[in-house]
């Protein structure tokens, strides 16, 4: 009871990062997110946790504007980060994309060397001034990748040479390269092993210090480990959204309690 | 009816007949239940069918092919050589005795003479020509008595020979209907056997269109041995001038062809691949499902477009274009004299290079689907614009496939011959003004073929020489464009 008083104070001071209201999907003729609402706090993991085709996908991608490269969607209600309204015309998806990293459920490393798929990024966005430069951004992306020791022999190496889980620590590199304020993460250890789960899980932890994390997890343990905020979603509403001890022990709608000891999925 | 004709309609009758009595038949062994059987009753008739009728057939056509031969050569040795007139050759003869036992099969059927009296046939006391002429067989000059009785003899032979076709695969026919009709029992596998029959079918469409492959390759090969015994390799290949004529004394290079092929090939290219590649770019990565649906079809109709009608487009419209352009002096667009006529390089490169469009556009197009999404998304999620994603992501990605489809139009570029027919000219020499009139080897082959020709000399079986090294030469590209392509498709998977 000390612990989680603790907690709750010290999220407390965190600021609201993004702040979704009333948002709805349709993918034509199917509505795909129904009202969602939900504050997402800086500095924090926020889990997604659901059954497959709840939607919660599909509201991520909403966050970084992943959905406008779908002709048939369309989204309503307002998505602000930093208070400032991502569907707004003004608002460039391009630039957004850069402020609001993913990180897909498949690694999806180009076909390029392990050094330009990371500086892939700084070199759109003009982040180095010289080479130097990029060599310490591309450095430093990998270290907080924690892939930089298995790699900084062979950085001209193709990346789609490495392992599923060194892929998905590299993918998670390119993404913080570009130095976002939030990173989406899509069911991003769903092809790995138990071992690069874990690597994986360890980083997504350590980011929390620098990003604000959003990720999408069919492992309920998973969200329980990694995240300190559970949003459960369910055909396309969002059912709950709190603290991730609460939901996991105490969750207040029957759903989320049939959902978390296996009876509904 | 010929025996033959009522061979095939006797061997068809007899596979349709074993069709349903072996259906009937494994039927009857399962008790009238179906469920007994190992297959269905389709199988243990097409099973039947299969063995009556393909092998009898098959040898039939053997038989077909290897008869005339042997008679041909048989007669052949009966015939004296003083009966080879000077400048003919035994094959004129051959053909004449060929003409008159066909000939008097005629007069047998239209019933003015019978078999024995054909049999009787004599040049001193009948005049065979003649009456060949009135059964609409025309022979060169009077028949002598010698090829008349090489007729006679090669009308023997085939009479035997038929025979014993008829003798050997009637009765395979039936030995095949009988032991598969037996056979057709309920424990029978029909199923797999018949089976096994499609597989052979399938095994041997594929190795007609190898072995199609190789005959084609020898019978250049063979042509263009010829062509080197007649004349000097140094010259065909390292030569420098092209001037056929039917003296003697030409000079057969393939250079100056070469160069004209190549610099077409590359005019066409430099239109066709970044036209083509552009409108990939479009149609796979910005247009949407309706454009798509719509553009796709309609930039392939150009493919379907015979290069003939290219041709006429190049002689027409495109070459009177350009010499509006560059040519006519004080009356030209640019008051040039650069092109004097309409037929030029740049002509047929610039047609070509349209054909080749949908050629490139179509198969990049395929090549940057085969692009996983995933790695656009990627590239999306970090901020990456379209147009930079398809420059950094979608092409490198691509690049190799990309280059397979250009490869593979340059053979075709080079294999072309109807548009540089009608848009090339006709003169072979290295020049690097694109304005003038080249040839390139295509056309040459088809001039060096066409009219009154005589296949013994240089100035014609060069066309095979030229031919052969065409062939080499997109054969080449080919392999390695496959190669390109093939290593590609494999990083996806």
């Amino acid at each position: 009871m000390n612990d989680k008083n603790i907690m709750e104070s010290h999220m407390g001071t965190t600021a609201i990062k993004i702040s979704a209201r009333d948002v709805q999907v349709y993918y034509g003729d199917n509505y795909a997110i129904k009202d969602v609402s939900i504050d997402i706090e800086d500095k924090t993991v926020t889990a997604f946790i659901g059954p497959s085709g709840c939607g919660k996908s599909t509201f991520l991608r909403c966050l970084n504007r992943m959905n406008d490269t779908i002709d048939i969607c369309k989204v309503t209600g307002s998505i602000r980060i930093d208070d400032e309204d991502i569907y707004d015309r003004r608002v460039d998806p391009v630039q957004l994309r850069a402020k609001v990293g993913m990180v897909f459920q498949k690694p999806n490393p180009f076909p390029k060397s392990i050094y330009d798929n990371v500086a892939y990024g700084p070199r759109i966005h003009g982040l180095a001034q010289n080479k130097a430069d990029l060599d310490d951004i591309v450095e430093s992306a990998l270290r907080r990748g924690a892939i930089w020791n298995e790699v900084k022999d062979r950085l001209q190496s193709p990346g789609t040479g490495l392992s599923g889980g060194q892929q998905q620590r590299l993918c998670i590199a390119r993404a913080v390269a570009t130095e976002p304020e939030v990173l989406l993460m899509d069911e991003p250890c769903s092809a790995l092993d138990p071992i690069a789960t874990a690597q994986v899980e360890e980083l997504i932890d350590e980011l929390r210090q620098s990003f604000s994390v959003v990720i999408v997890t069919h492992s309920m343990q998973q969200a329980a480990r990694v995240s300190q905020k559970t949003a459960f979603f369910h055909l396309g509403n969002m059912v709950e959204y709190g603290e991730t001890g609460q939901i996991f022990t105490t969750p207040q709608d029957p759903r989320t309690e049939s959902y978390i000891t296996g009876r509904i999925g | 009816m010929s025996t033959t004709s009522l061979l095939v309609i006797a061997i068809l009758i007899l596979a349709t007949l074993g069709y349903f009595l072996a259906s009937k038949r494994a039927i009857s062994t399962a008790g009238g239940d179906r469920r007994k059987l190992h297959s269905l009753p389709v199988y243990y008739g097409s099973n039947a069918a299969m063995f009556t009728a393909i092998p009898a057939l098959g040898v039939l056509l053997i038989w077909l092919l290897a008869q005339p031969m042997l008679v041909e050569r048989n007669v052949l040795s009966t015939i004296p050589d003083k009966l080879i007139p000077e400048g003919s050759s035994i094959g004129l003869v051959m053909s004449d005795v060929r003409r008159v036992a066909d000939g008097l099969e005629v007069v047998i059927s239209l019933g003015t003479m019978s078999q024995s009296e054909t049999l009787r046939l004599d040049t001193e006391q009948t005049d065979i020509r003649a009456l060949l002429a009135g059964v609409g067989a025309a022979i060169g000059s009077d028949v002598q008595p010698e090829v008349l009785e090489a007729a006679q003899n090669y009308r023997a032979q085939t009479k035997t020979g038929q025979l014993w076709m008829v003798l050997i695969i009637a009765p395979l026919a039936l030995i095949g209907f009988a032991l598969s009709v037996l056979a057709a029992k309920a424990t029978f596998r029909a199923r797999n056997t018949v089976e096994r029959g499609i597989l052979a079918l399938l095994v041997l469409a594929a190795s007609l269109a190898i072995l199609t492959t190789i005959g084609i390759v020898f019978s250049m090969l063979f042509e263009s041995i010829n062509f080197f015994k007649l004349h000097p390799w140094t010259d065909f290949f390292f030569g420098g001038s092209w001037a056929p004529n039917f003296r003697g004394d030409s000079d057969l290079s393939i250079l100056p062809l070469l160069w004209g092929t190549i610099y077409i090939s590359i005019i066409a290219l430099i239109v066709a691949v970044p036209v083509g590649l552009f409108a990939a770019i479009y149609l796979s990565e910005y247009a949407g499902p309706r454009v798509r649906a719509f553009a796709k079809p309609l930039l392939e109709i150009l493919a379907g477009i015979p290069t003939i009608v290219y041709g006429l487009f190049a002689l027409l419209t495109v070459g009177p274009a350009l010499v509006r352009v560059f040519g006519r002096g004080e009356e030209g667009l640019l008051g040039l004299e650069w092109m004097s006529g309409a037929t030029a390089v740049l002509t047929a490169g610039l047609v070509m290079g349209i054909m080749l469009i949908p050629f490139v556009s179509s198969l990049s197009d395929d090549i940057m689907n085969a692009v996983p999404q995933s790695l656009r998304d990627g590239s999306l999620g970090l901020g990456a614009t379209p147009s930079e994603t398809i420059r950094q992501v979608v092409l490198p990605a691509a690049l190799p496939g990309i280059v397979g489809a250009v490869l593979l139009a340059a053979s075709r570029a080079i294999g072309e011959t109807m548009i540089v027919v009608l848009g090339a000219g006709a003169i072979a020499k290295f020049s690097a003004n694109p304005l003038e009139a080249m040839t390139t080897i295509t056309t040459r082959i088809v001039s060096q073929l066409t009219g009154d020709t005589d296949f013994a000399s240089p100035e014609t079986l060069v066309a095979f020489a030229l031919g052969l090294t065409l062939f080499v030469l997109t054969l080449g590209l080919n392999v390695i464009a496959l190669y390109i392509v093939r290593k590609y498709r494999e990083q996806y998977d």
